[in-house]
């Protein structure tokens, strides 16, 4: 039951319009919420880093909803989607595909690839630091090529293709942290934390009583992809302004020990104590790229075809957080990325004025 | 072909609004430094005439050199807050859109103006941008045109104002206002700091004196002299520096110091202080008991106009500091005060005394004259004016303040009738010492 009205047709469209986006981007939202409760952001950074073609990792406490979320998602979306849970033994054959020996009908015997979970469009990663660090890097090409190479042969991942892969915070013991290498690749990091007393009262109700309406899908499932690739090429054609540009690379900057002297439109220097105290890596360039990326579609959503600073200063902590490595003095002092980030937000918000 | 006309003329409005708004903002930015700067000038100007008023000139110096160093910080941080409100188009646009919530419309749109880029979002953004002119209109974005600093100065003016009022009526000193400086001064040479004279300054004093007294002034001069000669050199700086802020008061409160008439000043024998008349700077005029401060404040006060004629024309009130030795006064012609009903004799002189406010003087002063040689003997009698002689006096007020123009306090003439327990001071009968006790008294005033 797809929406004429929305998705149906918006792949046959020769434009797409600002309001189309926003008009979509909300419907699948609300979709969404009718299976998850509360996690407003969560959501939205996680349609975000969709639609400008990125991928997410989400970190949360067991029983948070994350499964349900992405499972509710490739729902909305009507897109196909695979579910992986990673264990230690888990090798990387068992997702990207393994070439198998098949007899043919004329008893000859030929190796054919067996495509792995890793085929379709949603792909969510359960507790992906579960599992080691071969199998965890198998993930590499994929999402960055998007692209899976197999006994030689390349194969093609069909657009769109969108990792959701989940950390558990908690049951460290026997888990392999995410190298940084693969840290960078996810777009955002989106936290799931507990919910409120009220929205605990709405999951209660709506997962011990009768079912409640089912998540319908938002395009028709032929037109699924195309019209989801749409929507993201009209993200990209957002405009952003040199300024908005040097703003962001300052704020990235700013997150880098060697570089925490920020420049500021007046060349008025700030420096962020916090990084240079606390922070043994700073983000890479990818960092900026995901706040461009996270701005345009905030901008989208806004109704605007120009980035704001607003909108950038919105998206720093899903996009930057997860590429900061703090040293051991901020563990020593509990201090998280979180701080890390607005501690720089703040330096380079002061000095844009 | 259409389409892209309309669009480039939406684009042309948007910015033909930036730069309007651009303007304003300017404008604005030009008021401000204007009206700023007046108002520290203004104030700072006001600041120091009030200090050239009211202070003495030390003071006076410092204040103006604080007062000119702050006025030219506030002018220079002044100047760097108007270049930061004086916008160029990319801040209009800013400024603009933050005001008018535009979330950095108008900021992309100009920077992107000159070569729109590639997007098929760009007509777009320039139709959303157009579609929310009315937020932006310069009147909206910045409703002044005048500048709030145009208070400033006016302020800085009303209070300047009403301090110059308050301390015009809390000066209204009748005794002054209404004599005037004088130019006949009667003093204890004992009262007096000598100094020498400035180079720079005119001879602008006749003194009369006893040949006695004027030895004694000739040796305080002397000593005077060799004081200032041992003297270090901060404190000749601070000498010129009490000079050059005294001449810069007179300018700013504008005095002329050459209108300033003669003073004729009238020298008593100095008392003997315990420790010898010469044994060291003349005692303070304000630390004798009975002596105002200004009673041996001979200086005249160099603003002799000040806006109050002088009662009589030329002829000043004169001063005693303090009289006692009336017939030695009396012999040398001291011209009666105006208004004053003695006859300058010696016995009118004492009872002016009395009523002068300086009374007291009388029984601290026993000492006067008793030179040792003049103890046997009569006193000789000095012929009028033979011994009289020009010599320039730097006599110091010992109230800074009345040399910077403020004028010195002068106590008025109060006139007290005598109880009937109380006779008018006389000259003691002078008499012979007996033989026998002449080495005693010898000795006693000898010591």
């Amino acid at each position: 039951m797809s929406d004429p009205e929305l998705g149906n047709g918006l792949a046959a469209q020769t434009t797409v319009t600002v309001a189309d986006f926003a008009r979509i981007f909300r419907r699948i939202q609300s979709e969404i919420h009718k299976a998850i409760v509360g996690h407003e952001q969560a959501i939205e950074e996680l349609l975000s880093a969709l639609f400008a073609g990125g991928h997410v990792l989400i970190e949360g406490v067991p029983g948070t909803g994350k499964t349900t979320l992405v499972k509710s998602l490739g729902q909305a979306l009507n897109l196909s989607f695979n579910r992986v849970q990673f264990t230690v033994d888990l090798m990387p054959a068992d997702i990207t595909g393994t070439r198998v020996i098949l007899s043919g009908a004329d008893g000859r015997r030929e190796f054919s690839f067996q495509p792995g979970p890793i085929f379709c469009h949603i792909l969510l990663g359960d507790e992906i630091n579960r599992a080691t660090p071969k199998t965890q890097s198998a993930l590499l090409e994929a999402m960055a090529e998007r692209q899976v190479t197999a006994g030689g042969v390349t194969y093609p991942l069909a657009p769109p293709y969108f990792v959701m892969a989940t950390l558990n915070p908690i049951e460290m013991e026997g888990t392999y942290p995410l190298p940084e290498a693969q840290l960078d690749r996810f777009l955002f990091k989106v936290r799931l934390g507990y919910p409120g007393e009220e929205e605990l009262v709405r999951i209660i109700s709506a997962t011990t009583g009768a079912p409640e309406s089912p998540v319908e899908p938002v395009f028709a499932a032929v037109e699924a992809a195309g019209a989801i690739e749409q929507l993201k090429r009209l993200v990209r054609e957002v405009i952003v302004a040199p300024r908005i540009e040097h703003y962001a690379a300052r704020l990235v900057r700013a997150t880098q020990p060697e570089n925490s002297r920020v420049l500021g439109d007046l060349h008025s220097p700030i420096k962020v104590d916090a990084v240079t105290r606390y922070v043994s890596f700073g983000s890479s360039p990818r960092g900026a790229q995901a706040l461009i990326l996270g701005a345009k579609v905030r901008a989208l959503l806004d109704g605007r075809a120009n980035i704001a600073y607003e909108d950038i200063d919105r998206v720093a902590p899903a996009a930057l957080e997860h590429r900061i490595m703090l040293n051991y003095a901020a563990h020593t002092d509990n201090v998280d990325a979180a701080r890390i980030v607005e501690e720089a937000v703040k330096a380079v918000q002061a000095a844009r004025r | 072909m259409a389409e892209n006309r309309r669009e480039e003329q939406k684009l042309w409005l948007i910015l033909f609004q930036i730069k309007a708004i651009r303007t304003r903002l300017n404008l604005l930015a030009i008021q401000f430094w204007l009206f700023t700067t007046l108002a520290v000038l203004i104030g700072a100007a006001g600041l120091i005439y009030l200090a050239a008023i009211a202070l003495n000139p030390l003071l006076f110096l410092t204040i103006a050199i604080l007062v000119g160093i702050f006025a030219l910080a506030a002018t220079v941080r002044i100047v760097r807050a108007a270049l930061r409100q004086a916008a160029n188009p990319g801040r209009a646009a800013a400024v603009a859109d933050h005001r008018a919530d535009l979330k950095g419309r108008l900021a992309t749109v100009l920077a992107l103006a000159e070569a729109p880029p590639a997007s098929s979002l760009w007509p777009y953004l320039v139709e959303d941008t157009y579609t929310l002119r009315h937020k932006f209109e310069p009147s909206k974005v910045e409703p002044r045109w005048v500048s709030r600093s145009i208070f400033a100065p006016a302020a800085v003016l009303v209070m300047i104002t009403a301090v110059l009022l308050a301390m015009k009526y809390h000066r209204s000193d009748p005794a002054f206002t209404a004599d005037g400086p004088p130019t006949e001064v009667t003093a204890d040479l004992g009262n007096l700091e000598i100094s020498p004279a400035d180079p720079s300054h005119p001879a602008n004093a006749r003194v009369y004196a006893d040949p006695a007294t004027l030895r004694q002034l000739e040796a305080k001069l002397a000593q005077a002299e060799k004081e200032d000669a041992s003297r270090n050199s901060i404190a000749r700086w601070m000498n010129k520096a009490r000079q050059l802020a005294g001449s810069l008061q007179d300018q700013v409160t504008g005095q002329t110091p050459g209108a300033i008439p003669p003073l004729a000043l009238k020298l008593q024998g100095a008392k003997t202080p315990p420790g010898g008349a010469d044994s060291g700077p003349a005692p303070r005029a304000g630390d004798q008991a009975g002596n105002h401060p200004d009673s041996a404040s001979i200086m005249p006060p160099e603003n002799p106009g000040d806006g109050v004629p002088a009662a009589g024309g030329d002829q000043r009130p004169p001063i005693t500091i303090p009289p006692e030795d009336p017939d030695r006064l009396a012999q040398n012609g001291l011209p009666s005060m105006p208004g004053d009903n003695s006859t300058g004799s010696p016995e009118d002189l004492g009872g002016a005394k009395v009523g002068s406010g300086y009374a007291s003087e009388a029984g601290s002063n026993h000492s006067a004259g008793a030179d040792p040689e003049h103890l046997f003997g009569a006193p000789t009698a000095e012929p009028l004016g033979s011994d009289s002689f020009k010599l320039s006096v730097d006599a110091r007020p010992i109230d800074e303040a009345s040399s910077g123009g403020a004028p010195a306090y002068l106590p008025p003439k109060v006139r007290v009738p005598l109880n009937s327990q109380q006779w008018p001071d006389e000259p003691l009968a002078r008499t012979s010492v007996p033989f026998d006790d002449r080495p005693t008294v010898k000795r006693v005033f000898e010591r």
